[in-house]
């Protein structure tokens, strides 16, 4: 019986006190108030918080917990998002069919509803975060720049959540892009409908045209066809992923440098 | 203090007098910077950086609209006047190219099947002689004109004209637009 | 049932319902004290109770379950991308009360010298992020995933027939959470409502910290210490977005015309919307005479009466009616709140002008400027 104990310790000993467990977790499983504070700081993801908060910050009737379901959507939002550009091709002619494929051809099926859904729960959520910073009055100084950073990640959600309408390419996203991209021709001087649009020309020639005004160069094209398909899939993508993490960075950095969650002075 | 700016006068008394930034400006002579080479070397400095910047920004939003634009065909012919009665609208060209052929009392017109307020289709709806926009309720009239709704104008129409062997022929890229007074051009219409 | 219906059917339509939920608003959060005090006389501030609460959501969740019951009401409210809109009303209600729940609470503690119920004694330890607020994030994130999958397995995204240019269902709506914005584009060209007013929206979010800047309600709920911005708030997120959103999916029919939550959606439903400028409603209708020649001389009562309501209007009352108020934002801040709620409040003063005189622009200047 004595060495089979000795050899369990000895597994334990050897997972955890390895050179590679060291390397990967500076510190033990915390046992202690230190071990707690020392897990926080020494690992990345965890340091986003500070080591303690204080006892209002922990009551779901105060934060709701919108601002991490927010991101923890936006994850889930990535990787069923790539995950679904496996199977999706975004020309005219393959990505309706491609769509209507995929809950047959796909394992279980329901990869596009899961983000279909999360993504709606994501405007939710952001917008409920927002409203729950509005009534405790949290933007307040020190905190109204963060505030500003909060109101373009709203912005950017929603340009999220419009530019994949059209991916599907049925009837409920050509239209809501045609009356999209129709805004963009009515954009006061740069788009071809907006007022002071004429004001731009020299002599005769007006410099905002059919094929050259805001709403051309947003679709590439003067009718919705192949280039804004293209276009739409690389800005739900690639594009504004890519600007909501480095605002989503900020935002989350300067939620620790300006004092943390908000509360009663 | 003293030391150090002395042995900076020595350096700079060691260069030729037309050496300098680059740009020609004496900031670097032996006098040290002056006033007015400061400010030209100001003034040269952020000119570059904002020609540059702003070549570049103007070079990345030109990128964004294609040179070439591959739309099909704007010209079609349409068959011939008789074709269509007094009074009628045909949607026979709509799905095709958007295009309703009217024919009114004394002329025939190419209505554009775009609405002027946020481009969708309208639908020409027979018993209540209108075209009704779904997206957002403009109403036309079968002329074209806008009269109920958000559209800010009517609706446009294409340059029509009868070819030699009497058929109806359109041509998409040439619009009228009737708050423009364009509607009275014998190119907009065919008198039948 | 049929009469409750048909009355149902009256009172939703945005032209009664609107103006009415406009005018209880304002006793409900009141903005100033004189609205304060009709609040308190007729007991609103009870919804805020648990009570209050409960026979709120009651109410919803029967009228939800009862209006379901209707064939008309069941066909819209089914539809798979309508879900996230139930969610949203519920959500809206239920965090508006939870926020309002406990503004009440600590408004009373202020007033009896009490600290908010947020406030911790610095000599007590605060609590550490592992294992505790970790646990509970951890569940939240689990749950969301387990709801979503849950979702996802019931119903099926949508996807409509394969896109075609020359054929607009009928209606053709935006995605939901721009319901709002497609809701404006009926009273205002699209340069406006599609570009101005949503940049206006997104800049005026921004500058709200550097407007209501008075550091001492923060970190905590409390209505009676920021009574005018939370009203003002509210109103723009509950009546001008959430509002126009609930109207935009279960309103608004074929031809974009209003339809009751009971009423057939009937595609050849005829409604008179011959709308008239203002300049035609002065010249013609009021002076009887032929519109001038003059697009200035014709549209100088709309043009005046935009330029003073930007901008005279608001140098008046700084010397007048908030002078006080005024005094406290100082010069720039106050010019800023002005211009702002001022355009925010366009929207529902050209709603109201549509329904009243048909008005379709207040100045109207053919390829130039229309509002």
């Amino acid at each position: 019986m004595g060495p089979e104990k000795k050899q369990k310790r000895n597994l334990a000993d050897l997972i955890f006190k390895s050179v590679l467990w060291r390397s990967i977790f500076r510190t033990d499983i915390p046992t202690d108030k230190r071990g707690r504070m020392v897990t926080v700081l020494n690992n990345f993801f965890l340091h986003l918080h500070p080591v303690s908060i204080p006892r209002h910050a922990v009551k779901l009737k105060y934060t709701w917990l919108m601002g991490i379901l927010a991101t923890f959507l936006f994850f889930v939002l990535t990787i069923t998002g790539i995950l679904l550009m496996f199977y999706y091709r975004p020309t005219v002619q393959y990505a309706y069919n491609d769509v209507l494929d995929m809950a047959e051809s796909t394992p279980l099926g329901v990869m596009r509803e899961i983000h279909r859904w999360s993504a709606h729960l994501m405007v939710i959520t952001v917008w409920l975060h927002m409203f729950r910073v509005f009534m405790t009055g949290s933007y307040k100084p020190p905190r109204e720049f963060n505030w500003g950073v909060g109101v373009i990640l709203l912005t950017l959600t929603m340009l999220l959540s419009f530019t994949g309408y059209l991916l599907p390419w049925d009837q409920l996203a050509i239209w809501a892009i045609t009356v999209g991209s129709n805004m963009a021709a009515a954009t006061p001087l740069v788009g071809r409908e907006g007022p002071g649009s004429a004001l731009l020309s020299i002599g005769d020639i007006s410099l905002i045209g059919r094929t050259s005004d805001a709403k051309f160069m947003l679709l590439g094209d003067t009718r919705i066809a192949e280039g804004a398909l293209l276009r739409f899939y690389v800005f739900h993508c690639v594009f504004f992923p890519f600007i909501i993490v480095m605002f989503m960075m900020v935002h989350f950095w300067r939620i620790r440098k300006d004092g943390g969650i908000s509360g009663p002075a | 203090m003293r030391d150090d700016s002395k042995i900076k006068n020595e350096t700079a008394s060691t260069d030729s007098p037309t050496q300098g930034c680059g740009c020609g400006c004496k900031c670097g002579s032996r006098d040290g910077v002056t006033r007015l080479g400061f400010i030209t070397c100001m003034v040269a400095g952020w000119a570059t950086f904002t020609a540059s910047v702003g070549g570049l920004g103007a070079m990345l939003l030109r990128f964004l609209a294609p040179n070439v634009d591959y739309e099909p065909s704007q010209s079609f012919s349409a068959g011939s006047p008789d074709d269509y009665t007094r009074g009628e609208v045909s949607t026979r060209w709509k799905d095709k190219y958007g295009v309703w052929i009217v024919r009114l009392e004394d002329r025939i017109v190419a209505v554009s099947t775009v609405c002027t307020h946020l481009g969708c289709t309208p639908n020409w709806l027979e018993t209540e002689g209108k075209f009704k926009c779904p997206c957002h309720g403009s109403g036309f009239r079968k002329t074209g004109d806008n009269f109920e709704g958000p559209a800010p104008r009517p609706l446009e129409r294409f340059k029509i004209w009868l070819n030699d062997e009497g058929g109806l022929e359109i041509n998409k890229s040439i619009v009228f637009r009737g708050e423009k007074d364009e509607w009275s051009s014998p190119e907009s219409y065919v008198s039948a | 049932m049929e009469t409750l219906k048909h009355l149902l059917n009256l009172l939703s339509d945005p032209r009664i319902s609107f103006p009415i939920l406009m005018i209880l608003f304002f006793f409900i959060f009141p903005p100033t004290a004189w609205f304060e005090k009709w609040n308190k006389r007729l007991h609103f501030d009870r919804l805020w109770t648990p009570v209050g609460g409960l026979v709120m959501h009651g109410l919803m969740l029967v009228a939800l379950v009862a209006a379901t019951l209707d064939p008309n009401f069941r066909l819209i409210v089914t539809k798979p991308d309508n879900v996230p809109i139930v969610i949203l009303i519920f959500g809206s209600v239920y965090f508006l009360w939870l926020s309002m729940r406990q503004a009440r609470d600590n408004d009373q503690r202020l007033e009896a010298g009490e600290k908010p119920d947020e406030y911790c004694d610095p000599k007590r330890r605060d609590i550490l992020v592992w294992p505790d607020v970790l646990y509970i994030e951890l569940i939240a994130m689990i749950l969301c995933m387990a709801f979503i999958i849950i979702w996802s397995l019931y119903l099926q995204a949508p996807l409509e027939q394969p896109a075609n240019p020359a054929l607009a269902p009928n209606p053709a709506k935006a995605p939901w959470y721009f319901l709002a914005l497609q809701e404006m584009l009926v009273y205002f060209d699209p340069w406006l409502a599609g570009v101005v007013f949503p940049t206006l929206i997104i800049v005026g979010l921004i500058a709200l910290p550097y407007l209501d800047s008075d550091r001492a309600g923060s970190g905590f709920y409390s209505f009676s210490r920021r009574k005018l911005f939370i009203s003002l708030f509210c109103f723009g997120w509950l009546l001008l977005w959430v509002y126009l959103i609930i109207v935009g999916t279960f309103l608004r029919g074929p031809n974009w015309n209003f339809f009751g939550p009971f009423e057939v959606w009937d595609a050849h439903k005829v409604v008179p919307m011959n709308n008239v400028n203002l300049s035609e409603l002065i010249w013609i209708k009021l002076l009887h005479r032929p519109l001038p020649n003059s697009i200035l001389l014709r549209e100088a009562v709309g043009i005046l009466g935009l330029l003073g309501y930007l901008f005279v209007l608001p140098p008046l009352l700084e010397k007048s009616a908030l002078k006080r108020f005024a005094g406290q934002m100082g010069r720039m801040r106050y010019g800023l709140f002005m211009f702002l709620s001022l355009m925010g409040l366009l929207l529902p003063i050209k709603m109201i002008l549509r329904w009243t005189l048909s008005l379709k622009y207040l100045v109207s200047i053919p390829g130039w400027f229309n509002i």
